[in-house]
């Protein structure tokens, strides 16, 4: 696993986007707990693709890095590793700071 | 990206196709942050809707999206004439190369991975952007080629006419004939050909081109459409091939018009010996209008009773002198000579005629 980095520098001109993007992440990890207590793999598989594809775009490759991993794990239906993925994505979330650049 | 290309830019617009408020926005403002405008969708039925209302110049489609996916909104989009030629870049997983395929199969110009990278973006609609700016320019040269082309031909509203046709699709040469209610006018230069036998061909042909020159452009300054010029003479149409409410007027001022634009042109021949004048003849009435001739040679033009009427009237017209039918000078609120009703060759019946010298 990456070790994620806490610091994103982001470009000046999203700034404007960046608490609505904050905000669906968060919403995200809600619905990504909750799909992972009822099982709901497609759904962990399709959040995962989602965040896979716009994690980096925004400048935040930790967050595609976990989609892919949790995309992963849900077409394989690893419930444990899923479970790890969603716990560090909860605590990325807690902790990521934002640079403007 | 240079300055001078985001001043180009502003009238171009992309369309952006996706279903994720995070990406649609990211999109959009990468797109606004180069001067060119994005316009959103977040399905494949909006995007349908938005690309038949105001056709957008590219557009950044998703191929995951809720309800019809980004394959089948391309496929229908370039199935559409109206919206084939918008480029479409589809926006695929990065590593999904059966969606490529698949996206390829459905007429996609150009592909952009997820995550999407801002240089790559930028530099596939740039240059989608010159492609499509070069096809329009080359479309555009096209059209002027063709209408410069038939500007030598014909009066300039059926030029608009038949260059409306050809953008909707229809070809001019197909138009079914139509039965119109036509003021038909003639020009006819008298004696002219006595004139000819003592002129070199080239001198000939000079003398025509500079006298239609002026009679054509006095016909076109009232709306007139010309369908045929043979030898002197010059038939001109009002009231086609649309609709003139005044047409009987039009075509009385462009007789009054032609005859005074030809006036130097005849006092300069006069003073190299050849002394001639115009006659006219005015008549109206139903004729039919359409592309008569073969599959290999037609012309657009008028023929019926209207047609007979005012070339019997031109040729009993003397120079200077414009023979209208009571029709037509009622119509056109004038008043003339009456000549009364003269029968005309081929014609059972008599005509009431009017007579006035220009």
């Amino acid at each position: 696993m990456d070790v994620p980095h806490y610091t994103v520098t982001v470009a000046r001109d999203l700034e404007d986007l960046i608490p609505a993007f904050m905000s669906n992440r968060r919403k995200e990890l809600d619905t990504l707990r909750v799909a992972l207590a009822a099982a709901d793999f497609e759904q962990l598989r399709q959040l995962g693709h989602r965040m896979k594809g716009v994690g980096n775009s925004y400048g935040f490759s930790h967050v595609s890095t976990l989609g892919k991993h949790i995309e992963e794990g849900a077409r394989s239906g690893d419930r444990a590793a899923l479970e790890a993925r969603i716990g560090e994505y909860a605590e990325y979330l807690a902790k990521v700071q934002i640079v403007f650049e | 990206m240079t300055a001078p290309d985001r001043v180009s830019a502003p009238s171009f617009k992309v369309l952006v196709v996706d279903d994720d408020p995070d990406m649609q926005r990211l999109l959009a403002l990468m797109i606004r942050a180069e001067g060119m405008q994005a316009d959103t969708a977040d399905d494949g039925d909006a995007a349908l809707e938005r690309a038949a209302l105001t056709p957008p110049d590219l557009i950044l489609l998703d191929v995951m999206l809720p309800g019809i996916d980004g394959f089948t909104v391309c496929e229908r989009l370039k199935r559409n004439p109206a919206t084939a030629m918008i480029p479409i870049v589809l926006i695929t997983g990065l590593e999904d190369r059966a969606s490529r395929v698949r996206g390829i199969r459905a007429g996609a110009d150009d592909f952009l991975s997820k995550p999407v990278q801002r240089e790559e973006l930028l530099a596939r609609v740039h240059t989608l952007r010159r492609l499509h700016e070069t096809r329009r320019e080359l479309e555009e040269n096209r059209k002027e080629t063709l209408r410069r082309t038939f500007d030598r031909y014909l009066s300039p509203r059926l030029v608009g006419s038949i260059m409306a046709d050809l953008e909707a699709g229809i070809s001019p040469f197909e138009r079914t004939p139509q039965r119109v209610d036509v003021v038909v006018l003639f020009a006819d230069l008298r004696g002219f050909t006595r004139l000819t036998e003592r002129t070199q061909v080239d001198g000939v042909v000079a003398l025509l081109n500079e006298y239609f020159e002026v009679l054509t452009e006095a016909a076109y300054r009232h709306d007139g459409t010309i369908f045929s010029m043979a030898g002197d003479n010059l038939l001109v149409g009002f009231n086609v091939p649309f609709p003139q409410p005044e047409a009987a007027a039009l075509a009385w001022r462009a007789a009054h018009d032609m005859a005074a634009s030809a006036r130097p042109v005849l006092e300069r021949w006069a003073g190299r010996g050849m002394t001639t004048g115009v006659g006219f003849g005015l008549a109206s009435g139903d004729v039919i209008l359409g592309n008569i001739g073969s599959s290999h040679y037609m012309n657009y033009t008028i023929i019926g009773d209207a047609v007979n009427v005012a070339a019997r009237l031109v040729e009993l017209a003397q120079p200077g002198e414009l023979l209208v039918s009571g029709t037509v000078l009622k119509a056109a609120g004038q008043k003339a000579e009456g000549r009364g009703m003269l029968p005309l060759r081929g014609r059972s019946e008599p005509v009431d005629v009017y007579s006035v010298m220009l």
